[in-house]
């Protein structure tokens, strides 16, 4: 095969991609433990640790640029580096909203108290992770059957999402919240915010994903 | 593919003794847009070209079957006037070929030809030509000096214009930037952006970059087929074909 040196550094562009990815993922495993575990100091360290997510972001963007510019790339090729060069955006995104989670868990009461339906809650929690680590496994496999399923799977966070902002507005409204409560709530609020933010970061990766291995572009509805 | 058809080819086969250069070829060349063929040496691409203004006809022991349609003729036909078909179908070599003759005289050397010595006529021709070309400026203050003083650059574009000079629809251009430095090669690709306007135009050329810079479509050349003919946007971004998709980022083989 022919032009060696280039597909070794596509290559690592996308094992560089790939630690990222799992680096983010674990922001997202790490955040979501110190918010069932109540843990100030390890929401403390994700916030310090999104300087490794912001260095990839760099670091990645110039990989692509000098490909573009050196390597001329066509087809396949172009169509990873331009989906590498996006989808690095989205990560990077998504460890922002890691952080904005990571300091609402810092200033919150300990131990955290989830005002509604736990098993709702964490059904959230579950789906945001597991689509976050499908979305960095379609890009390392290519894996176009996991990314079209992501919609529905987004569509059903949304869901949720809605349902327990309802729940807590009621029970804001209904009294059922203590004065101390109330700031403890609306962080909450926001947390889920932010969850629901980032399955759409993800869902945008596997639009990417389907973009590099098909050729055609998704976007999210 | 919307848009005027040039050329139709239709079913094009062509041996050269008992060696088959190009296999059933069919290709729809759009009217005043610059249609690029590429693919490796040997592919069949400049005889294709070639067989466009019946260049091929030199060549002893060629036959073809098949059909070139142009103006609704087959320009295959045994009958068709080669001379009158190269005013209507010009073509640019690789290597610059100007007359060893004044400036003037290479770009009125073809409207000579054909019978025009009207020396204020011909003068027209000469700066409209060179205009076309995007050359008159530099050459306008010395139309009597010898062509081959001109740099390589200047020579194609001189070229082109003693092409243009003879009023021809089509414009074929074998590699016509090969030789020729970065500067001079985006002068020329300038330059198609220009005359696509008036002309069609079809490009061969081992630059991948400049067809998909200068061409609304591209054909991918492989062995006499042609294996995939698309929009250039699509060939360079999605090709449909494994072969295509391996040979435009160089992994070949």
């Amino acid at each position: 095969m022919a032009r060696n040196r280039f597909v070794r550094k596509l290559n690592e562009l996308r094992r560089d991609v790939i630690d990222m990815g799992a680096i983010t993922l674990q922001s997202v495993k790490d955040v979501l433990t110190a918010l069932e575990t109540s843990d100030t100091a390890l929401a403390e360290r994700v916030i310090v640790n999104d300087d490794l997510i912001d260095n990839f972001d760099r670091k990645i963007e110039s990989q692509c640029v000098r490909l573009l510019a050196l390597e001329q790339p066509i087809a396949k090729d172009l169509r990873i580096i331009a989906t590498s060069f996006k989808m690095i955006t989205d990560l990077e995104r998504i460890g922002d909203w890691t952080v904005d989670i990571a300091e609402e868990i810092v200033t919150m009461e300990k131990p955290i108290h989830i005002p509604v339906s736990a098993s709702k809650f964490n059904e959230l929690v579950a789906d945001v992770k597991s689509m976050v680590a499908d979305s960095i496994e379609t890009y390392a496999q290519g894996n176009v059957q996991l990314a079209r399923g992501f919609e529905t799977r987004d569509d059903k966070i949304d869901h949720l999402y809605k349902q327990i902002v309802n729940n807590m507005v009621n029970a804001l409204a209904q009294g059922k919240c203590s004065t101390e409560t109330v700031a403890d709530v609306t962080s909450l609020l926001y947390i889920i915010r932010y969850l629901e933010r980032i399955s759409d970061h993800a869902v945008n990766i596997g639009n990417r994903v389907c973009y590099m291995e098909e050729g055609e572009r998704r976007y999210l509805k | 593919m919307g848009g005027e058809i040039e050329i139709s080819i239709k079913n094009l086969n062509l041996w050269f003794g008992n060696f088959q250069a190009l296999k059933n070829i069919n290709i729809d060349i759009p009217k005043n847009a610059v249609t690029a063929l590429i693919g490796p040496s040997g592919c069949g691409k400049s005889t294709f070209i070639k067989t466009l203004d019946r260049m091929n006809d030199l060549v002893d022991n060629v036959k073809f079957t098949g059909e070139v349609i142009y103006k609704g003729r087959n320009i295959l036909d045994s009958d068709t006037d080669v001379v009158e078909l190269r005013k209507e179908i010009g073509m640019v070599f690789q290597k610059p070929n100007p007359f060893p003759k004044s400036i003037f005289d290479n770009v009125v050397y073809g409207p000579r030809v054909h019978g025009i010595r009207d020396k204020k006529t011909l003068h027209e021709i000469a700066e409209r030509s060179l205009k076309g070309a995007a050359i008159w400026d530099e050459v306008k203050d010395r139309l009597g000096e010898s062509a081959l003083r001109l740099s390589g650059g200047q020579q194609q574009r001189l070229c082109i214009a003693r092409l243009l000079a003879v009023e021809p629809d089509v414009l074929l251009m074998d590699e016509p930037a090969s030789a020729l430095d970065p500067i001079a090669t985006s002068k020329i690709e300038d330059l198609l952006h220009e005359l696509k306007k008036n002309y069609t135009i079809v490009i061969v050329t081992h630059n991948m970059q400049q067809a998909a810079r200068v061409s609304s479509r591209t054909a991918f050349f492989w062995l006499g087929e042609m294996v995939e003919y698309a929009p250039t946007i699509d060939l360079f971004e999605r090709p449909q074909n494994k072969r295509t998709e391996d040979y435009v980022t160089g992994k070949f083989g």
